[in-house]
């Protein structure tokens, strides 16, 4: 049984210990040149810098993590540096390029996509600026590389990230000008039981709002962004604070990211059926609780399965597997099954207290001007998109053939959130009406010229 | 008034029916199953073209050519229609010689829009061409439009025509009424109406079935690659004498490549898909007549789904088992440049019985009808 699992985050390095516990020998392909995922992201090989100081509180679980990844690892067929850039689910067949050019095609039995998240934007003017990225690629920078993305950067968004990269921004010496949340601080407050059901992640999120206030880094909660200013770069935000009052903060870099989105690309084009999911306010590829999706022999687990966390990536990418297992009649672990399925019910209740406590600022994106550019590919502002709606577009991918939206490098991955809320609210209905951009490949650019495997 | 319906809302079925409603006396209405511009009409490479036209279509297409060139007047919108050439590069002698048989063929019949031009002028017309081209075939004024912006200017237009649209509809049979009218059953109640249009492209030769008529028809799903945004370096559309080439750079900058090469069409599911092995054919095609585009990378693809009859030209025609209907379907890749003048040469069949555009030769009868 040939059995391939797609990333080798927290979720597929789990989903890969069980298959392999069970005597399965997968093909096992990452993106990256080496495996981790994200919040565990692993710094090339040669630099120095502890565990302790990279990841802090998840020292540990990064370390473990990443002991199996590289037991693991001889263990598979195991391809670094490799994209799945398209599935032909009636062959099922994987097209996969490796260091940019080699392409191969992959044949699968059953199929794992732990695909992860990407950060989730809002646009505002001045956004496409040298300087400004998101709060994901800011964490990055630093973990893998070491870098900041400047020396008095502001981190602009909402989420458990914005609070975390806040931090270790300060801790790495580069004190945020200011960190602005959408969010209200009773928002956050309110939702204190939900999150109760994971109370060590819970205590050491309030820990880091409160380091951060130790450390004097300025803090607007429930404030507004309304402009990135500069020329050559970022070097102010504009912004509003919760009394209505305006402010300029000088800086050199901004990062945003209000929560995440599942890079789910793979499993839209594996033929999966989404839906729509109010309270992460995302669209989420249809699965059951063990990560089967509709489909025969794809399996999903971690963010891009549904946004979860790492924590919930790791449980989830095991708990996949061991359904994978016993569809095809292997052994599997029918205890760790059973606890794997107690811990992810608890880890639901916690998640949805998260995603009640930041919420995406969906008015922020419905009431955009019109000349702010929503897709940075293509430059369609959201003025551009409401002629789209005002000419008869009912849904996005009507309004993508009208507005060329989604059409660019980023295929709409970036834009298709904020896009659809301006689309929704132009047209007065739910942005789940306005439905979602149907996948193509190549999910991310390939060469042209494809030299052969 | 009289009734007229017309089944399909792509560009074919929105050129008949803003023909008909401008005849005077006639009330249409459109019936499209899904939204106007689905399928191939609003994803189609946009290429308009009499270039290497097979001998029985060219009198249609310089019709049209003479309608996209007043597309404004026609329509109220220039369709982003621009008059940017089309040539058809050849590589050897051997094509050379080809090209001048061909153009030699075309000028008997009188026509003189293909013309045969030397190295010197295919370099001025293509610069960034490849050094190994010989020459082309040129139509200096074939160009190329925006897909779905005609799709929406002809929707537009048929609308101010006075047309019904009605998406969302799709038809479930066909019927003659006492009254000799014709009964269009639809999931939504039935449609009378005394002339009605099968626009209905791949799934036209369906609708015929409904008729009690068969015509033979399979279907095709020609796949697009668009590269990343590249330096403005060629205007003309650009084909290939001896290789499946279609090869356009928009005004954005994106190289938009096909040339024929075929997906996978699913007719019952409405979808089609991307086959890369023979895309990445079409690009080897590309990068060897255009180098400067060896570099770039794909960032999207796509295919749209479309009726191929055996000898890949278009059906137009009356029923000849329910008289009234009227079919315009099967332009098998290279039916947009036709739209404007199979629009209106179908409306003049519906309305009159007869026209004087040159359609006659796009009769089912050349068919031979199983029994």
């Amino acid at each position: 049984m040939k059995v391939v699992v797609v990333g080798a985050g927290p979720a597929g390095i789990r989903a890969v210990e069980q298959l392999v516990r069970a005597g399965v020998t997968p093909t096992w392909i990452e993106e990256s040149p080496d495996g981790g995922g994200r919040i565990t992201q692993r710094p090339p090989a040669g630099f120095t810098r502890s565990a302790a100081a990279l990841y802090g509180a998840d020292a540990g679980r990064a370390r473990r993590l990443h002991a199996t990844l590289d037991a693991m690892k001889p263990r598979t067929d195991w391809r670094p540096d490799t994209l799945v850039w398209n599935i032909r689910p009636q062959d099922r067949v994987l097209h996969t390029q490796t260091d940019g050019a080699a392409q191969a095609e992959v044949p699968y039995d059953a199929l794992i996509l732990c695909t992860g998240a990407m950060d989730r934007v809002l646009p505002l003017p001045g956004w496409t600026l040298p300087g400004v990225t998101t709060l994901g690629g800011a964490q990055v920078a630093l973990k893998a590389q070491g870098v900041g993305i400047g020396a008095k950067p502001i981190l602009v968004g909402t989420g458990p990230l914005l609070w975390l990269t806040a931090l270790q921004y300060a801790k790495a010496g580069a004190k945020p000008a200011l960190v602005l949340d959408t969010t209200p601080f009773l928002t956050k407050a309110w939702q204190a039981a939900g999150m109760m059901w994971n109370a060590p992640t819970f205590l050491r999120g309030i820990g880091i709002m409160a380091a951060l206030r130790l450390r004097g880094v300025p803090i607007a909660e429930d404030a507004t962004p309304l402009a990135i200013e500069g020329v050559e770069g970022a070097t102010a935000l504009h912004w509003r604070d919760a009394a209505w009052k305006e402010h300029v903060t000088p800086c050199d870099a901004v990062a945003l990211g209000w929560g995440l989105k599942p890079e789910s690309q793979l499993a839209d084009l594996a033929g999966v059926p989404f839906d729509y999911d109010a309270l992460q306010h995302n669209w989420v590829p249809r699965r059951d609780a063990a990560g089967r999706a509709p489909v025969a022999g794809v399996y999903m687990a971690g963010d891009g399965a549904g946004i979860g966390g790492a924590e919930v990536a790791e449980l989830s990418g095991a708990r996949a597997a061991l359904a994978l297992l016993a569809d095809a009649k292997l052994p599997s672990d029918a205890a760790l099954t059973a606890h794997l399925d107690g811990r992810l019910r608890t880890e639901a209740r916690f998640r949805a207290a998260l995603e009640r406590a930041f919420p995406y600022p969906a008015k922020l994106a419905a009431r955009m001007e019109d000349s702010t550019p929503v897709c940075r590919c293509e430059v369609i502002t959201a003025g551009e998109l409401r002629a789209a709606a005002a000419a008869d577009a009912p849904e996005m991918n009507r309004a993508k053939a009208f507005s060329r939206i989604g059409m660019g490098r980023c295929q709409g991955r970036l834009c298709g959130t904020p896009a659809a809320e301006v689309l929704a609210s132009a047209l007065g209905v739910t942005v789940a009406e306005v439905g979602r951009l149907r996948g193509q490949p190549p999910v991310k650019p390939i060469p042209l010229q494809q030299p052969a495997a | 008034m009289r009734q007229a319906l017309v089944i399909g809302g792509g560009l074919h079925g929105l050129s008949t029916a803003l023909h008909l409603a401008r005849t005077p006396g006639w009330q249409v209405t459109l019936l499209e199953r899904r939204h106007v511009g689905r399928h191939s009409s609003g994803v189609n490479a946009g290429g308009v073209r009499r270039l290497g036209r097979a001998l029985p279509e060219i009198a249609l297409s310089v019709v049209a050519a003479e309608m996209w060139h007043g597309i404004q007047a026609l329509v109220g919108d220039d369709c982003g229609f621009r008059a940017t050439g089309q040539v058809k590069v050849a590589e050897s002698a051997a094509d050379m010689a080809r090209n001048e048989a061909r153009v030699a063929e075309v000028r008997a019949l009188g026509w003189r829009h293909e013309e045969v031009v030397d190295q010197a002028e295919v370099r001025r017309l293509l610069p960034a061409v490849s050094p190994h081209v010989v020459g082309a075939i040129v139509t200096r004024d074939d160009g190329s439009a925006d897909p779905m912006r005609t799709v929406m200017a002809f929707r537009a237009a048929a609308e101010r025509a006075g047309v019904t649209i009605r998406e969302g509809i799709a038809v479930t049979g066909l019927a003659r009424t006492a009254e000799g009218t014709i009964r269009v059953q639809t999931d939504q109640g039935d449609f009378e109406a005394e002339r009605v249009a099968n626009c209905a492209g791949a799934w036209a030769p369906d609708l015929a079935a409904l008729a009690g008529e068969t015509i033979p028809c399979g279907t095709k799903a020609s796949m697009m690659i668009v590269t990343e945004r590249l330096p403005a370096f060629v205007d003309p559309t650009v084909g290939a004498t001896a290789r499946a080439l279609s090869f356009k750079q928009t005004a954005s900058g994106t190289v938009v490549i096909g040339g024929g090469h075929q997906g996978r069409s699913d007719k019952a599911a409405e979808t089609s898909t991307v086959l890369f092995g023979s895309l990445a054919h079409a690009a080897r095609i590309a990068a060897e007549i255009f180098p400067c585009v060896a570099q770039a990378r794909i960032v999207r693809s796509w295919t749209g789904t479309e009726a191929r009859p055996p000898d890949d030209m278009p059906v137009i025609g009356e029923s000849r088992t329910l008289p009234g209907l009227f079919h315009s379907f099967g332009f098998a890749g290279h039916g947009f440049q036709l739209s404007p003048a199979a629009g209106a040469a179908v409306a003049e069949l519906m309305a009159r019985g007869a026209t004087n555009l040159p359609v006659a030769a796009f009769s089912q009868d050349r068919f031979a009808v199983p029994a």
